[in-house]
């Protein structure tokens, strides 16, 4: 049985289901990302996990313990949320023994409780200042140690480093996994940030419109997309995806990609192959990421099915330790991954490797996965 | 040529400053002059207000008139000064702002951050107490005080005390409370409505209760919207006198108002100007050092209630 699990859960505001019946569970020391555009009802799905949003149906349980009825606090779970939340009036100290104090802990058994998570986090010259004479990071700091001070058994953060400026955000992340691995504290973590998912995450869950998309590990979900959408949103830059014509030739099962001023581009679909058999003589969208079309020395070695094939050049982005090349195929733009010394010149031609062993298929109505 | 064009837009704007300037000194002594009598006649004596210029500066300053309006006065029949009386609106003011303060918190804190079906209606009837006009309630009030007035009998004859049931003071401090709660909540509503509500979530987490969030979160965090408060109601109760004439009229109970007023009206000899102007002045002295102390918070208060909400 898993630590975490959350059973059917619907929210309705009045007529509108915001969420329609969301099935996850995470193992203990698990670390959950829940991930989604705006408005997809991920934020309701945490609220409702820690207490602060009603269940309209369904049903969490944590550690095998039905909490629907039980009050934020009584849950045992601590929240980190997006503003941080500090206490202005209260120096840095005060907050974090706050919930402590609200528990009845002695003060004694508090500051020793204070001084521990300030060593932890590394902020023992901070506690004696307020809130508002910290920086950013300081006060996310703040914020992770109120939470950790309680050990709770179940951790949520609600988008915690979407106030940080970029560098900030990309050391807290690391932080906040390196947390994770000594502490082993199961975690439920929101963010619209695809790659914050992406390397905190033990387990995603793919949310849109209040319908679970996908639920996996990363890999899984970054390779193994279910549908159009996980496929499209996982993933920087994200996944070419273009309307592709499936073939039958010298009774092989080919792809055809329309050109513009030349013939189409046919590949083999590798191991997709035989999945796609009943889709002969159809079109579906076919899904490839940029880096798994390169330039033939910078494929993937260990690739089976390599296809080259010499396509135009639109533009070239340098961005240093790659260069994205973008061609057009099935009137799309399609970007690939090729490394930085990669001799290709914007207006020209340049040899393109696609390696159709991550290639992924999509029926182009219901934008679900074919093959 | 071009020096021409930036030089006339430079004059006219100090021509329109000196125009703005002027007008604003102009109406500041208008504003100020009443004042300016008021505190030079409350320094002369007698023969000098009679025989000389009202705007005149004293000539043998004296503080005698604020000593006799303090100490030794008439007010009615009795001779004491106002010193009683201004005891009795202290008595009266201080609980009245203190109560309708903290329950106008209390309000603004479950209509915004505990918000329940119909919270709108709720607020919007409370904002219709500050429409209704001071005469309208004298009626009906007085009967609410009359049945109070009787509850304190029963209790006297039966426990030998009132409790404070119809005590005049302990009445005006009730009717104050139930007139100013409109207003206190208005200006709590508004403040907390843009008070961040991941605070109260968070203290919630903690295990924080109902109480303990109003206290250790939301109050510590109020100052500049209770500064406004606080100088608001103390402003209109301590300045009441509608209220304090009809339900303190007469005798010890008096507040400060009515006892001016019936300085003022006092007629035994000469009028003696001085002694109602220092008494007047110290009528008016609380509101003044209430906005003294505290008037720095006062605008910066009605700012921050005036973002949202």
């Amino acid at each position: 049985m898993a630590f975490l699990e959350i059973d059917r859960l619907v929210k309705r505001f009045g007529a509108t289901e915001v969420l329609k019946g969301i099935d996850l569970s995470v193992e203990e020391g698990g670390f959950l990302v829940l991930v989604g555009p705006s408005g997809c009802g991920k934020s309701t799905l945490l609220s409702m996990i820690a207490g602060l949003d009603t269940i309209s149906d369904g049903e969490v349980r944590i550690n095998g313990r039905r909490v629907n009825e039980l009050h934020p606090s009584q849950r045992d779970i601590a929240m980190v949320f997006q503003s941080y939340a500090l206490y202005p009036n209260m120096t840095v100290a005060e907050n974090i023994a706050f919930g402590l104090e609200m528990r009845g802990v002695p003060k004694a058994e508090r500051e020793v409780a204070v001084a521990k998570v300030a060593e932890t986090l590394q902020m023992g010259h901070l506690l004696k200042r307020k809130p508002s004479q910290l920086s950013g990071g300081q006060r996310q700091r703040v914020a992770m140690g109120r939470a950790l001070v309680r050990d709770p058994q179940v951790f949520l953060f609600d988008e915690p480093l979407s106030n940080l400026d970029a560098k900030l955000r990309v050391d807290m992340r690391t932080e906040i996994k390196r947390l994770h691995q000594r502490m082993g504290t199961t975690i439920v973590y929101v963010t619209h940030d695809q790659i914050e998912a992406m390397t905190l995450a033990t387990k995603i869950a793919v949310l849109k419109d209040g319908v679970l998309q996908q639920f996996g590990t990363p890999a899984e979900v970054y390779n193994n997309p279910v549908n159009v959408f996980v496929a499209d949103f996982m993933g920087s830059p994200s996944m070419n995806i273009m309307p592709a014509a499936i073939r039958s030739e010298n009774g092989k099962t080919v792809v055809a990609l329309a050109r513009k001023d030349e013939d189409d581009l046919v590949l083999d679909p590798g191991p997709a192959s035989e999945r796609l058999g009943g889709s002969i003589g159809q079109t579906v969208l076919f899904g490839i990421r940029p880096e798994a079309i390169t330039d033939h020395d910078g494929a993937d070695r260990n690739a089976r099915t390599l296809v080259d094939v010499d396509c135009h050049v639109d533009v070239v982005e340098p961005a240093g330790s790659d260069t994205f090349v973008v061609t057009s195929l099935g009137g799309k733009h399609v970007i690939a991954r090729m490394r930085s010394d990669a001799a290709v010149k914007s207006g020209g031609r340049a040899p393109f490797s696609f390696n159709m062993d991550k290639a992924v298929f999509f029926d182009p109505k219901t934008e679900k996965r074919v093959a | 040529m071009s020096a021409a064009v930036s030089a006339r837009p430079a004059g006219a704007s100090t021509m329109n400053r000196i125009v703005i300037y002027g007008l604003l000194a102009i109406f500041a002594v208008i504003y100020l002059i009443p004042l300016f009598v008021m505190l030079v006649t409350s320094f002369k004596t007698m023969d000098e207000i009679q025989n000389g210029n009202m705007l005149a500066l004293p000539q043998s300053p004296t503080v005698a008139p604020w000593v006799r309006a303090w100490g030794e006065t008439c007010v009615g029949l009795t001779c004491a000064g106002i010193k009683g009386y201004f005891w009795n609106s202290i008595k009266m003011v201080v609980p009245a702002v203190a109560i309708s303060t903290l329950l106008g918190a209390l309000n603004g804190y479950v209509l915004t951050k505990w918000r329940f079906k119909g919270h709108k209606l709720v607020f919007g009837l409370m904002l219709f107490a500050c429409f209704i006009p001071f005469q309208s309630v004298l009626l009906p009030m007085a009967t609410i005080l009359g049945q109070f007035g009787q509850f304190g009998k029963f209790l006297y004859n039966s426990t030998g005390l009132t409790f404070g049931f119809g005590n005049p003071t302990v009445n005006l401090v009730f009717v104050h409370v139930v007139y100013g709660l409109g207003f206190t909540t208005l200006f709590f509503r508004n403040y907390y409505e843009a008070f961040p509500t991941e605070l109260v979530k968070a203290a919630m987490v903690d295990g924080a209760s109902f109480f303990q969030i109003f206290r250790r979160v939301l109050l510590p965090n109020s100052l500049p919207i209770i500064v406004v408060t606080v100088i608001y109601q103390f402003t209109n109760i301590w300045n009441d006198f509608l209220f304090a004439s009809a339900y303190a009229g007469s005798g010890d109970v008096m507040p400060m108002t009515v006892a001016l007023n019936n300085v003022v009206n006092t007629s035994t000899g000469v009028v003696e100007y001085n002694v109602n102007m220092a008494a007047a002045m110290i009528a008016a002295l609380p509101t003044l050092l209430v906005y003294i102390l505290a008037g720095r918070y006062f605008v910066r208060g009605l700012m921050a209630g005036a973002v949202k909400g």
